[in-house]
């Protein structure tokens, strides 16, 4: 492969060396101008809407007040308060509760749909496109469909738990199964989305390694999981990321569904963080509440990434 | 550095141009027997939920609550549609969805090529720096920043306009990682000698990158119209005139106002639903669901 570096054409040799520092400090200078105002509707957004924000944050987690009167400076005031407030430590567990059921449960079945759709000789695109119309629907609505399929009196479900001879079940009404069953329903929601994120990875393994492992006699259990899930590691670096990060922000639904009920058992570290400023106006609390979970999600991906970081 | 970038290239040549990995598995009659019924399950899974829906939302709300619930309405039942866009402003929700959809889509479309070009191909000062900040970034929760994101734009006037709605999701870092990988994997000898013309980074980007990197645009702008077309939260603050309010809020309201109407509902998820729907087949063509994991690769 021919390489033409633009710095070594023929106008090179007649220039004197200093000359040529002068020149190529002058390129840069224009290649790092250039290369910010390719960046820089990018970097004004990120100034204007993340830095100043999460800057705000921190501040405001020493202050109180700013809704209606002036702010003051109150300490460690609101750590205290974030730290002794029951609902505040329910809401944290109940949210990374919620995250350690759905986010399993969505690989899992996710996987198992990508690898059959992987395995099948045609029929493959209406089926994608059947599995990814839940995606495309607003969680809200995922959440309303399913109050219909889940209702005591005349859903699906309940249909066939009394045809079963049971006693209907009231999902959402009841405090051990409200958060399981919302985690189901954003799992019904995300299927389609990690299927075809799982099927572009799979696709894009190299076959000629299959042919190997196969001619070694290994068996299809043996080479999912010495070949295919190694392989997978890119894939999965990017999908444990963003479904810790999108998961832990858990509010549409319950926000639809249940408000947090029954009795607190779904209030999630969003809808809490809502609360504080629409309910009880309440900022600095809210402030700290939210920088918290900020810091939560920055340190779990960054232990993600130590953990799945590559190792050779 | 260039070295890398030949490397990257390779890597992606090589996928892109070999036969799909699915000629080289070797698949028993059995397997794939299993792998029908598997999809089988995972469709009807995905698809009965509708059901309800479209059942619904021809039923008048009387006859909803029959036990055991009858399929098909009948008589089919037009007042909920009707009822949904002469009492609810839902035209000019679905507007305001597609309007800020479509401009977020395009706007980030725009800015986050030409970042990730300038990420991928430019050297410069700091470029260490700021990709590293864009990156820490991803990892920041939206939902997170609802409080102090409210007063930044309460302070620039925007509360209630379609600017709340559209500037925010413009600072999501995502994108840019996305656009970078897929420019990463374009020789660098195409611009190189396109410089040695004389061409400007400018003309390099709209001329010969651009073109390049369309099927992955394509998949980033449905990940974007999707993100947006579904987003509710922040909406839900920055908005409070029923007449700028998106579909998703919109519908969340049809059910909260005083009684529960499923019928009324069900038309709004319904309709709702359709925009989305088309879209998606629109593009579904152009859909080769690639790796979007190479983006946060570094």
């Amino acid at each position: 492969m021919t390489h033409i570096d633009p710095g070594l054409t023929g106008a090179q040799m007649t220039l004197s060396s200093e000359e040529h520092r002068r020149l190529a400090k002058r390129y840069r200078r224009r290649t790092t101008l250039t290369a910010y105002a390719f960046l820089g509707p990018n970097l004004v957004a990120f100034v204007v809407f993340l830095l100043i924000p999460v800057v705000w944050l921190l501040v405001s987690t020493f202050r109180t007040g700013g809704v209606l009167g002036p702010a003051e400076f109150v300490g460690l005031d609101n750590w205290r308060d974030t730290f002794s407030d029951p609902l505040a430590r329910t809401s944290i567990r109940n949210t990374v509760l919620y995250s350690a059921m759905a986010i399993p449960a969505v690989f899992i079945i996710a996987m198992i749909l990508a690898l059959a759709l992987h395995a099948i000789p045609r029929g493959g695109a209406p089926i994608r496109v059947a599995l990814y119309l839940p995606t495309l629907q607003p969680a809200v609505v995922a959440a309303f469909i399913f109050t219909f399929v889940l209702h005591p009196d005349f859903g699906v479900i309940n249909y066939a738990v009394r045809w079963l001879g049971g006693d209907p079940i009231n999902f959402l009404g009841d405090t051990t199964l409200a958060l399981p069953t919302i985690a189901g329903i954003e799992v019904w929601r995300g299927t389609g989305f990690w299927t075809m994120m799982f099927l572009a990875g799979l696709t894009a393994l190299p076959g000629e390694l299959y042919h190997a492992a196969e001619l070694d006699g290994a068996g299809a259990i043996r080479r999912f999981i010495r070949l295919t899930l190694p392989l997978l590691r890119p894939t999965f670096y990017f999908a444990v990321i963003f479904a810790t990060i999108v998961n832990l922000q858990l509010f549409d639904s319950v926000f639809a569904l249940t408000d947090g009920g029954p009795v607190n058992s779904t209030v999630s570290v969003s809808l809490y963080i809502y609360r504080s400023l629409f309910l009880f106006g309440d900022i600095g609390f809210g402030a700290t509440l939210s920088f918290l979970l900020v810091i939560t999600v920055l340190l779990l991906t960054g232990l993600q990434t130590y953990l799945l970081r590559d190792r050779k | 550095m260039t070295a890398m970038h030949t490397t990257e290239h390779k890597k992606r040549g090589a996928v892109a141009s070999k036969d799909r990995a699915r000629s080289g598995l070797p698949r028993s009659r059995p397997a794939i027997s299993l792998s029908y019924v598997i999809l089988f399950v995972g469709v009807a899974i995905a698809l009965v939920p509708f059901l309800y829906v479209v059942s619904t939302s021809f039923k008048e709300s009387t006859s909803l609550f029959s036990y055991p619930p009858d399929w098909i309405p009948s008589p089919i039942f037009w007042g909920n549609f009707e009822s949904l866009f002469a009492d609810h402003p839902f035209a000019q929700w679905t507007f305001n969805t597609l309007f800020v959809s479509g401009a977020v889509t395009a706007l980030k479309l725009w800015f986050d090529s030409m970042a990730g070009y300038a990420l991928a191909k430019m050297e410069f000062a700091g470029r260490r720096g700021v990709a590293l900040l864009l990156l820490l970034s991803v990892a920041i929760p939206i939902s997170a920043l609802i409080i102090p994101m409210f007063f930044v734009v309460r302070y620039l006037g925007l509360l209630n306009t379609y600017w709340a709605l559209i500037l925010p999701p413009l600072a999501n870092p995502l994108g840019i990682f996305m656009a970078r990988s897929f420019i990463v994997g374009i020789p660098d000898d195409l611009e190189a000698s396109a410089r040695l013309d004389g061409a400007s980074e400018f003309t390099i980007y709209r001329k010969i990158v651009l073109p390049l990197i369309r099927p992955g645009l394509v998949v980033l702008g449905m990940f974007t119209f999707m993100l947006q077309y579904t987003s509710f939260i922040w909406p839900l603050i920055a908005v409070q005139d029923s007449d700028r309010q998106v579909l998703a809020v919109g519908i969340s309201g049809l059910q909260s106002a005083f009684l529960q109407d499923w019928g009324l509902l069900s038309a709004g998820m319904l309709a709702a639903a359709i925009p989305i729907t088309v879209v998606f087949l629109l593009v579904q063509r152009a859909f080769v669901f690639n790796d979007l994991s190479g983006a946060l690769k570094e």
